[in-house]
């Protein structure tokens, strides 16, 4: 029997696509590391922020639309308790059902309990085409040809279908194939956009909109107006990952938090969904305070 | 002091007049084992609550007469989840049955604890939609179990497995109080934390699931589905390894060692595989557009991994035929052997034919048969044990060779369980993965909940023992 703690060492298994490396990496650290296998990490926020902030910021990134959340791809982690205690969370195999899940929920914790040292990545397969495109049209055109969209078996395969709500909303579409099937791609966005009446057009750069101030989560359903009207706020630009039923806000003063999510938290909340912000902590109530108490006290945090 | 059953059974009828209350030793056997069979535990009473309101008041008179709780949905755990193993009382889920509302634009539905994956893919259908999670048991085994337990299946290397899916759910804690966790937006709802998350994979530990918000996907528009046969195990693991880097993203990637396929084969559910070989299925998914121009490329990754006997189609009855013959092997094994026990270890990929081989060696030196089965592109590893146990020699011989087994899936970096969760089966060998440490931090999470351990006592750790 071990009776000692393990901890994950920094690894590349190309085999399994994993990578285990520190939590403060950007991504080309990580790409370092992985391209060479011909693989890649897609969640990815922005290009210079550490993973462990962007982690924090969101617990989704555009490609979270194919991939899913960074807790369906982050497999396990190095953690470092307040008082510095260290653990391993988690697993460096990508299935894995033993004990409590305390990987996700640490994942989705900020740093109350804490803070991750190292993350074990999942990686995927990198192809040799990357391409993201825009399509304009009327808001009834865009709404029509995002439900549309959402319900094919298309948005499987594209890397993000994002709805960018400012003054001239548009959505994005991202994809990521190989040389072989991009035709294929194209076809199909042409048709779709012309079927709803859109322009289609290559976008200018990746869909990396950084680090949002506010994150709402909300459904798939409710995820287009919920981003076009918290757009309207003054300088707020809203990006919806429609298929995560997330809106990443970017607002000009993180002071303006509570009051854009006033009118709106009491729904969210009714049907499941929250706000979170990097910026503000909410406070939570008497019985999750009582449990929390429990588990810090269990924990041996002060 | 716990009351008399006599009184506790008695406060139920009070407390919950529309539930079945059963005690009688006919009534218990059913519900003395799980899917693993040979380890049983009489219950003293089951409960079968009518609804989600009287299974919290069962539960509350349960908790205030300190009689042990075990949470039960269709029993086919195979790893002696949900099983009285101290005793008292099982809450079994079959009356919450219903499909309460599928959401076509919002890409979810509300199910309650009790309903099993055919009714749900059946209500499905008309949609277009899908709740992808496909363990073998699907055709009667409950979400309640499914979420408790973490399950996955075949087709979950790309989709994933049960926790991908669950938006939210609700639970009855052990005072009978209930609380939402998420819901259809997936979020945390009102609480601070994502406590749904230490819920998913507690096997029942922690409190009664009655509902669940699930997340739903679009079906695919086409699938192709193809077997290869490999000569050895070396040329087996090196298809495996070319398929799961393929870019497109196989959607399940089954492995059936030649004992499984010798087993299929000499049964009633034969379909014809080829006899004395590895045997690869492997899916891929789809709009036609991509999936047809994706064939000859996967094809070649099997061919070039060794296999002289590729084939591949289109058409839904191939496909069922091959799934058929990989998923009757639980059923085939209990007629062909009075017990067996399956593993359900997850290695790295790199260690596949090594380990595969040690089950072997074990298992040849020890006289028992062995049967393997794989979730390979998880490596997510299934060898059942065949065994009798009857003949306690037997289970030594099976139980060290599952402990050898785990030890050296320690070593290589793997985790103890994939998808059938720790029950008491596994539970001895969580100190081999587990630190003091984060020993301490895994049994910190009962005592918000289940302090003293009367939620399904005995199960997933050792320490957890109720004492009234
Ligand atoms: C032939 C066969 C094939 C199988 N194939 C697969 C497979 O491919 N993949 C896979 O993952 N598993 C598989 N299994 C294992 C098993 O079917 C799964 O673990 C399944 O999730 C159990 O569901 P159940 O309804 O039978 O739950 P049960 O066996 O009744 O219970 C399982 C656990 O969940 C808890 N539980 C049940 N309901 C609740 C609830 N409402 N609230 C809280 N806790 C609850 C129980 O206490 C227990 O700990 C297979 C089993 C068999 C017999």
């Amino acid at each position: 029997m071990i009776t000692e703690e393990r901890f994950f060492e920094h690894f590349m298994d190309p085999v399994d696509g994993v990578l285990c490396l520190s939590a403060t990496s950007d991504a080309a650290a990580i790409e370092r590391e992985a391209s060479p296998h011909g693989l890649r990490f897609p969640l990815l926020l922005d290009r210079a922020t550490p993973l462990c902030e962007q982690v924090a910021s969101s617990p989704f990134a555009p490609a979270s639309s194919r991939y899913g959340p960074y807790c369906d791809n982050i497999t396990g982690m190095n953690w470092e308790l307040p008082d510095g205690r260290r653990v391993r969370v988690g697993e460096r195999v990508v299935k894995s059902t033993t004990g409590y899940d305390l990987l996700r929920f640490l994942l989705a914790s900020s740093s109350r309990y804490g803070r991750a040292m190292d993350y074990v990545l999942r990686l995927r397969p990198a192809c040799d085409t990357s391409r993201v495109f825009c399509l304009r049209g009327d808001a009834a055109c865009l709404r029509s040809a995002l439900k549309s969209l959402l319900q094919s078996t298309w948005m499987h395969w594209l890397d993000s279908v994002d709805l960018v709500a400012g003054d001239s909303p548009f959505l994005r579409v991202a994809v990521h194939c190989p040389a072989l099937e991009f035709e294929a791609y194209q076809d199909f966005l042409s048709a779709f956009s012309k079927k709803f009446s859109l322009a289609l057009e290559p976008a200018a750069g990746p869909a990396l909109d950084g680090c949002p101030d506010l994150v709402v989560k909300t459904t798939p359903e409710f995820v287009a107006d919920t981003a076009l009207s918290l757009a309207k706020h003054p300088g707020a630009k809203c990006v919806a990952l429609c298929s995560c039923g997330v809106v990443h806000v970017f607002l000009p003063d993180s002071g303006a938090i509570g009051e854009i999510v006033r009118p709106i938290e009491s729904a969210l909340h009714a049907m499941g969904g929250h706000w979170q912000s990097r910026h503000v902590s909410p406070s939570p109530s008497p019985l999750e305070a009582s449990w929390i108490s429990t588990l810090r006290k269990e924990w041996n945090i002060s | 002091m716990t009351p008399p059953i006599n009184a506790v059974v008695a406060a139920l009828h009070r407390a919950a007049p529309g539930s079945r209350v059963m005690m009688s030793p006919a009534q218990m056997a059913g519900y003395e084992s799980d899917g693993l069979g040979y380890k049983s535990f009489r219950p003293d009473l089951v409960v079968i609550p009518s609804d989600a309101d009287e299974l919290a008041q069962v539960v509350r008179v349960l908790h205030d007469a300190r009689v042990p709780i075990c949470l039960r949905g269709a029993g086919t755990s195979l790893s002696g989840g949900p099983v009285a193993a101290q005793g008292g009382a099982i809450v079994h889920t079959s009356k919450l049955r219903a499909i309460r509302e599928i959401s076509l634009d919002g890409f979810w539905c509300e199910v309650e604890s009790g309903v099993n994956l055919r009714q749900l893919d059946e209500a499905l259908q008309p949609s277009g939609l899908c709740y992808p999670p496909d363990p073998s048991s699907g055709p009667v085994c409950t979400i309640g179990g499914n979420v408790a337990s973490n399950a996955g299946g075949a087709h979950c290397f790309r989709y994933g497995v049960t926790s991908n899916y669950v938006l939210g759910l609700e639970v009855v804690l052990l005072d009978g109080s209930t609380h939402r966790f998420g819901g259809p937006a997936g979020g945390n709802g009102p609480w601070l934390e994502d406590w749904k998350r230490l819920m998913i994979g507690s096997e029942g530990t922690l409190g009664a699931f009655t509902r669940f918000w699930l997340r739903l996907t679009p079906r695919p528009e086409k699938v192709w589905t193809f077997r290869a046969t490999y000569p050895d195990l070396q040329s087996t693991e090196r298809a495996i390894h070319g398929l799961v880097r393929h870019p497109a993203f196989p959607v399940a990637i089954e492995l059936m060692d030649p004992r499984a396929v010798a087993l299929v084969e000499t049964s009633s559910m034969a379909v014809g595989l080829p006899k004395g070989h590895f045997l690869i299925v492997t899916e891929i998914d789809g709009p036609a557009a991509l999936v047809d121009l994706r064939v000859e490329s996967v094809a070649e990754v099997l061919r070039s991994a060794g296999s002289a006997d590729v084939l591949f189609s289109d058409k839904a009855e191939d496909r069922e035929n091959l799934f058929k013959a990989r998923k009757a092997m639980g059923g085939l094994l209990g007629q062909v052997s009075p017990d067996f026990l399956v593993q359900d270890a997850v290695i790295p990929k790199r260690a596949l034919a090594n380990l595969l081989q040690l089950i072997y060696d074990e298992a040849d030196r020890a006289g028992v048969p062995a049967v393997t089965v794989m979730h390979a592109g998880d490596g997510n590893l299934h060898p059942n044990f065949l065994f009798d146990s009857r003949i306690p020699e037997e289970v030594k011989k099976v139980e060290g060779i599952s402990k050898r087994l785990m030890q050296r899936v320690v070593e290589v970096g793997g985790a103890l369980s994939g998808e059938h969760g720790i029950g008491n089966d596994k539970s001895a060998y969580m100190p081999m993965v587990f630190g003091p440490e984060s020993m301490h931090l895994q049994l910190a999470i009962p005592q918000i909940f289940n302090p003293r351990h009367q939620f399904n006592p005995m199960k997933v750790f050792t320490e957890r023992r109720f004492v009234a």
